[in-house]
């Protein structure tokens, strides 16, 4: 599969048919795909506010422009949020306003076609969903909002990214993204367990899996167990450290959530059920998110609206991030900075800082356990996307192009810091900057925040 | 022509306007706020959240921070036009007495009037300068003509139109209209005993032009005077957070 079309559009590798039939969907033939579409957008014009009102309320001034990464990468008019959420606004505005109706072209409305529908899948899958448009937007409209809207449809018709729904046939079968199976976890926990001994003069941390009667169900991001060990074993080092009678679970050993990418139906509610499975079985008193930014934002902000099972508000939900920091700012944590001594800065993960209100629990973390920390700028919830976001983290050259240029504010950024090392809290944002550093030809390394954490902690055993 | 522009047109234009706006605001209450999509940094309470969206109205800050080109114009656009719209209100009511009535100890009647003139004058041709600004950067600004439709510049001339003809009847002298003949004229149409224009084709053409602006509002983007209150009811709002603290554990937050 070309990931080039004819009409030079840049698209990611798409999934085949087979594969959207063992996630319950019937690709739908392309001579019905826009009578689909138009059927699916007047569902979700009577269902959805926010898409509403961003479809109706933009005035095209053109601030989010050089306020969205992937224009600045790219300079493609398509990726301006306004110009993205166009690629709907169009067909919104000739099916559903009077305006449109009448005036087509003169108003901007236009037909929906089957065209159209492969700019759909090229450009709201360069979008990374991270609401910096929403940000900066005079009046707060969210293109991320429409980008969903738009990976719906395109899920429904059975258009989606090899990654996305290979993955999400991953989540049906294994409630994580890695696909890891019960003995594959175990078997690398051992294996982490070991390494901490080797490094750290013999201490021995535990790692249970599926332990009953745990009060706390640490939710880690699969991808740590193969790409990110560091973390995992600092979240294992932080829960021995302060005792707590914790675990992971088999189940859902899953801090991210790419149903919230692709499907906000069906997949993603199928690790939302599976947490408050887990809960159940478990005993579990509170869940302690890992790091990962769209995961957290899934979990923080959706587990509300969609789980089915009754209690789900009670069981009280903090990201270890939030912990530490509580723990740091009480003076309960015994922690030595210069272990941490290179020059470091911090990419703040979009949905972190712009959905969840995890911000300044960061920095309370970085001045605790490194020693030279530098901010870059912008930062907080000002800061712009790793340009991997939602999982744009597609291997074909095309769109590997695509992150390259997507980054490109963030080498910038970090570029300017003069930083050696680079901690990006997020598992998609960890993905991306691995290769995007050395692309950018940046001489530094990224770490996550909790990897430094267990670096700094000052066991009595060690 | 001015029968219908001064005497029929208007009750149509306003049945429109006030039908069209409350029937959008209808389509838009209809769909459910799903889920929460608030933007963080959280405000703490309701009354910082209110406060949030008020800051942003009063000047314009978003667009202050992250495109000041865009700021120098969208501004003083806005600013001026509430002035210009107030200014019609109470300045046509009133006969030019507003500032007078507001403060009778500070602001005699003569320099209310006098007031009421000189800002009419300055703010309509801030005004018409900032549409010209807006209208050179939709022009010339790639970003900004890449995403615009026809209707975006059209919105834009209409609006010079609507102003430059304000200002004519503001600056020259045979074509002005007074305070009263304005006030005559639109208690005609308030009380449904709709009277004659007054006899001057810059106010007809004046007239009828905001008419159109009215017909059209409910059904474009103008609605964006509501919708950003819509929007922001949805993504700036307080959150209440769940208390950190381990249940269990042997080291606990202890503030």
């Amino acid at each position: 599969m070309s990931t080039e079309t004819a009409k030079g559009l840049r698209q990611p590798k798409r999934a085949n048919e087979k594969l959207f039939r063992t996630l319950g969907i019937e690709p739908v033939p392309d001579e019905k795909k826009v009578e689909e579409a138009i059927r699916h957008l007047d569902d979700f014009r009577n269902k959805l506010r926010s898409f509403v009102v961003t479809m109706e309320n933009c005035v095209k001034c053109g601030l989010c422009a050089d306020n969205c990464h992937t224009y600045l990468g790219t300079k493609d008019p398509n990726n301006i949020p306004a110009g993205r959420a166009d690629l709907i606004r169009k067909a919104y505005k000739r099916y559903f306003t009077p305006q449109g109706k009448l005036f087509g072209p003169l108003v901007g409305a236009e037909e929906l076609t089957l065209e159209t529908l492969e700019k759909w899948y090229s450009y709201f899958y360069q979008c990374s969903e991270c609401r910096r448009c929403s940000h900066t937007c005079p009046f707060g409209l969210d293109t991320a909002e429409i980008t969903m809207v738009g990976r719906q449809i395109l899920f429904w018709l059975g258009i989606g990214p090899q990654l996305h729904t290979a993955t999400a046939g991953a989540i049906l079968k294994t409630g994580n993204h890695m696909g890891l199976t019960k003995a594959g976890i175990i078997d690398t926990l051992e294996f982490l367990a070991e390494e901490i001994e080797e490094d750290r003069n013999g201490l021995k941390v535990e790692f249970p899996t599926d332990k009953p009667d745990s009060d706390i169900l640490y939710i880690p991001s699969s991808v740590d167990f193969m790409l990110n060990p560091n973390t995992l074993k600092g979240a294992g080092m932080f829960f021995k450290w302060v005792g707590a009678n914790w675990t992971m679970s088999s189940r859902i050993t899953e801090a991210g959530n790419f149903g919230y990418l692709m499907d906000q139906t069906r997949i993603q509610r199928e690790m939302v059920t599976r947490l408050y499975e887990e809960c159940t079985t478990l005993g579990i008193k509170k869940i302690v998110w890992g790091e990962c930014g769209h995961g957290w934002r899934a979990a923080k902000m959706y587990v509300a609206s969609y789980s089915d099972l009754p209690g789900v508000a009670k069981i009280p939900m903090t990201h270890i991030h939030d912990e530490v920091a509580a723990l740091i700012e009480s003076g309960q944590l015994d922690l030595d900075p210069t272990r941490n001594s290179q020059k470091i800065t911090l990419h703040d993960p979009c949905n972190y800082v712009r959905a969840c209100g995890l911000c300044d629990q960061m920095r309370v973390i970085m001045r605790a356990v490194t020693s030279d920390f530098v901010e870059m700028t912008p930062n907080r919830e000002r800061n712009f996307c790793c340009g991997g976001g939602s999982g744009v983290l597609f291997d074909d050259p095309a769109m590997y192009e695509y992150r390259i240029l997507a980054s490109n504010k963030k080498a910038e950024q970090v570029r300017e810091t003069e930083a050696e090392v680079l901690c990006a809290p997020c598992s998609i944002c960890k993905a991306q900057l691995y290769p995007m550093v050395k692309e950018h030809k940046l001489p530094v390394e990224v770490v996550g925040l909790i990897d430094l954490v267990g670096h700094a902690l000052v066991f009595p055993e060690e | 022509m001015e029968q219908f522009v001064g005497q029929i047109m208007p009750y149509f234009t306003v049945a429109i306007f006030l039908g069209g706006v409350t029937w959008r605001l209808w389509r838009w209450m209809i769909p459910r706020i799903m889920h929460n999509i608030t933007l963080s940094p959280f405000p703490g309470t309701w009354t910082a959240a209110v406060t949030w969206w008020v800051w942003q109205i009063a000047i314009f800050w978003n667009i202050l921070k992250f495109d000041r080109a865009l700021w120098i114009g969208a501004f003083p656009f806005h600013a001026a036009l509430i002035a210009i719209i107030a200014g019609h209100a109470m300045g046509i009511y009133t006969l030019g007495l507003q500032f007078h009535m507001i403060a009778p100890l500070l602001v005699s009647a003569d320099l209310s009037v006098w007031l009421s003139d000189l800002l009419g004058t300055t703010m309509g041709l801030v005004f018409l300068v900032a549409v010209l600004y807006l209208l050179y950067r939709r022009f010339t600004v790639e970003k900004v003509r890449a995403i615009s439709s026809t209707s975006d510049f059209l919105h834009l001339f209409l609006l010079l139109t609507i102003a430059g003809l304000g200002n004519y009847m503001r600056l020259v002298p045979d074509a002005h209209t007074t305070y009263l003949e304005a006030r005559t004229f639109m208690a005609g149409l308030f009380t449904f005993n709709p009277v004659a224009l007054p006899q001057n084709a810059f106010f007809m053409w004046h007239f009828f032009f905001v008419q159109c602006l009215m017909i059209i509002f409910p059904f474009s983007k103008l609605m964006h005077v509501f919708g950003f209150f819509w929007m922001r009811w949805m993504v700036n709002r307080p959150f209440k957070e769940w208390a950190p603290g381990m249940p269990g554990a042997k080291v606990q937050v202890t503030k």
